[in-house]
């Protein structure tokens, strides 16, 4: 298990746990179809954001939360 | 009938409710444009047997789990306010999301037609879709849709199935995966949302075919690399805004301002004539001075605006704004905000109001509140004449003015970011997650019916308000206190002049302590607008931007002499006027987003001692620069920034103690 922040790119991965306190941005990655055993890509890493693919729709994630999502 | 149209962010609503309605509520290409509720009756063409309908957009959704406060408006709405149809949108290029909410909105009972948006970009990606096979497995309508297009949109076809299934009264049948409107608890609750995706996915495998797996790096993931790169990104975000302010106040927009200038110029003449000479004078100068003149000094901008409105859209429709968020992020997260605070900042830049209201699609209350303190400081729209003016005068129409006020105002937003998260002492940080849409080539059409929208609001707003402030400033400015018509060589006995003369001593130090420029300060906080205007009648100058005629006089000198005040002094007005606290209506809108008067209060405090302090520092290092000397009231200036600054200082001392004591109390208690 690692955190996002450390992944390739371009590499599916199943997410695992989202390891954070904050109850709500766990419940609201869930509702964006973040969740263990769903898949997630990192597209590229721009700035101090990552660009990732959850579903079919492309967020951009700061490092915390990409660190949060353990995969 | 009431139509509720529910859906995802940025999957199409407002532009639906838009082509269904005939109205033209604000859109843009990204996530969270649309923060409140909207009602419209459907349009004729669309509505052949004259029904009674009512169409409300709601905010964008993922879920009925409110992430954000502009979501719960949304939730609430469809379940207390018995809509009798809901229409969910449907992002087609997104159905393995967007279905997610669409199975928790089939089971509310209510009647739903699903109506899948943007078909024609599943089209072009070579993806299809089984419409039957969807529609048996949801058990509703669903019908696709390009709302975009103006003919063969499927809207008529939509608007059929609703009005069919909203008098039935059938009751929807739900796939039944429950939890929607029971009381779960949160394990039961997780357990329940995992069946809905599972649901959702084995519709998804069914129904759809895509040609090119979405995870695969597309073209628009390039382009992202450079357009959001970490260095390249802030050098193009400021090339791009130098064109705007280029093409709207150095190249395309003075065109449209002669030619609109020069009709403004004609009615002048017009009504002077026709009032001809047995008018009373004190009438003619009201009408003529104060109206005609005030207002058209106003409404002479307007073609330079609208053409900077129009850049600005063609921009948000691309998709580009939500680039410029994941730029910025990395410096408003070192000050404590995130990129999430550069949306509400960029809706700003048309019209502080709706920026301030925008602040609701961020989570954390800290960063809501001080964005909402701060979106004020870009320059918006009312602000664009102030700007205008002073470039057009002092600095010889220079598109640099503008472009650098608009980044001077994003400097001054982070500079203040990270004194407010001093004096509140909350470190807190938080997660910044934003859906990226896709890049599109920005129509021509959308962008000119907002900018005719704004251009109506910009017109009303001179009919209105300005028209009476200046009507109102004229008045001041012609009779003294004992009602007697001002002399013209003692303009300083006037009403207006007396009232604005004890506030102008306090901007001695900032170079324009003049009470013209006091008066019209004080009328900036009516509308910004009124800044133009009331010098306008405060001068009598009728037009600032008529460049035929300033080329006559040798170039825009004349207006500057009448001024009185070097170019640097007025530099320092102009940073005073962008950066003092908004209009009222803004303000307002501040108080009912930051829901706090002791939040309120202190952010109109804040931003009075910043316009000060910053038009302090234009004018005395701006005077010493120029001529080797500090400029007028120096040592009174330095005393009233030395008491801001050691009070601000004071604030921040204080906050970060309470920070240290609880981050003590918390260690004692572990």
């Amino acid at each position: 298990m690692m955190s996002l922040a450390r992944g390739k790119l371009n590499t599916p991965y199943t997410v695992n746990r989202v390891n954070t306190d904050h109850e709500d941005i766990r419940e609201f990655l869930f509702t964006l179809g973040c969740y263990p055993g769903e898949k997630v890509t990192i597209i590229s890493k721009l700035a101090s954001n990552y660009i990732i693919n959850i579903k079919d729709a492309r967020y951009s994630i700061d490092e915390d939360l990409a660190n949060a999502i353990l995969v | 009938m009431k139509i509720a149209l529910a859906g995802n962010p940025n999957s199409g609503k407002t532009t639906l409710f838009n082509a269904i309605t005939g109205k033209i509520e604000h859109v843009g290409n990204w996530a969270g444009v649309t923060v409140e509720k909207k009602e419209g009756d459907v349009k004729q063409s669309l509505n052949p047997r004259n029904e009674d309908l009512i169409v409300v957009d709601l905010p964008g959704a993922y879920s009925m789990s409110p992430y954000t406060s502009e979501e719960s408006i949304t939730r609430d709405f469809v379940q207390n306010e018995n809509p009798d149809v809901i229409l969910n949108i449907v992002d087609s290029t997104n159905l393995s999301r967007s279905l997610f909410f669409t199975t928790q909105l089939l089971e509310l009972g209510i009647p739903v037609v699903v109506a899948l948006n943007k078909s024609d970009l599943t089209d072009k990606k070579g993806n299809t879709i089984d419409i039957p096979a969807l529609s048996d497995a949801l058990k509703c309508p669903v019908i696709q849709t390009i709302s975009t297009k103006t003919a063969n949109n499927g809207l008529l076809e939509l608007l059929n199935a609703v009005i069919t299934l909203g008098k039935s009264n059938k009751k929807q049948n739900s796939p039944n995966i429950g939890g929607v409107k029971k009381a779960l608890t949160k394990e039961e609750f997780e357990k329940v949302d995992k069946k809905r995706y599972a649901f959702v996915n084995n519709i998804v495998t069914e129904v759809e075919r895509r040609k090119v797996s979405s995870e695969k790096q597309t073209m628009q993931d390039r382009v992202d690399r450079i357009i959001a790169h970490k260095w390249l990104g802030i050098p193009i975000f400021a090339v791009i805004i130098w064109l705007v302010f280029s093409i709207s106040q150095s190249w395309v927009g003075p065109l449209f301002a002669d030619i609109f200038v020069g009709w403004i110029d004609l009615l002048y003449e017009g009504v002077a004539s026709l009032l001809g000479e047995n008018v009373n004078p004190v009438v003619g100068a009201l009408l003529l001075d104060g109206i005609i003149g005030g207002v058209g000094a106003v409404i002479g901008f307007l073609p330079l605006i609208m053409v900077l409105f129009f850049c600005l859209a063609l921009l948000e429709d691309s998709g580009y704004m939500a680039r410029v968020a994941i730029v910025l992020d990395r410096f408003f997260k070192k000050v404590g905000l995130s990129g999430r605070s550069i949306i509400p900042m960029i809706i700003g830049t048309g019209c502080g109001i709706p920026g301030v209201m925008a602040t609701r699609t961020i989570k954390n209350e800290r960063q809501r509140r001080t964005t909402a303190m701060l979106t004020p400081f870009m320059p918006c729209g009312a602000k664009l004449p102030i700007i205008a003016l002073f470039a057009g005068v002092f600095f010889n129409d220079n598109s640099w003015v503008g472009t650098s006020m608009y980044f001077l105002g994003i400097v001054v937003i982070i500079i203040s970011a990270l004194i407010i998260r001093k004096i509140t002492g909350d470190y807190s940080r938080s997660y910044f997650i934003m859906e990226l849409p896709e890049y599109r080539w920005p129509s021509i059409k959308r962008a000119s019916i907002s900018v005719l929208m704004r251009a109506k609001g910009f017109i009303i707003k001179a009919g209105t308000i300005i028209l009476v402030c200046n009507a109102v400033v004229q008045i001041l400015q012609t009779f003294d206190w004992q009602l007697q018509v001002v002399a013209e060589t003692a303009p300083e006995t006037s009403i207006l002049a007396s009232i604005a003369s004890p506030l102008a001593i306090l901007f001695i130090p900032l170079g324009f302590g003049l009470w013209q420029f006091a008066a019209a300060a004080v009328t900036g906080f009516i509308a910004k607008e009124n800044v133009v205007g009331t010098l306008a009648v405060c001068f009598s100058i009728t037009n600032f931007i008529d460049v035929e005629e300033l080329a006559l006089v040798g170039g825009s000198a004349e207006v500057s002499t009448i001024f009185g005040i070097s170019a640097v002094a007025a530099l320092a007005y102009l940073v005073f006027n962008l950066f003092t606290p908004p209009c009222f209506a803004a303000i307002g809108a501040m108080r009912s987003e930051m829901e706090s008067p002791k939040w309120l209060w202190g952010a109109v405090g804040f931003q009075l001692c910043m316009g000060y302090v910053l038009a302090f520092l234009v004018y005395q290092i701006g005077t010493l620069i120029t001529t080797g000397t500090f400029g007028t009231g120096f040592i009174g200036g330095l005393i009233a920034v030395a008491i801001i600054v050691a009070s601000v200082g004071y604030f921040m001392r204080k906050g970060s103690k309470g920070t240290q004591i609880s981050a003590e109390m918390k260690s004692v208690k572990v």
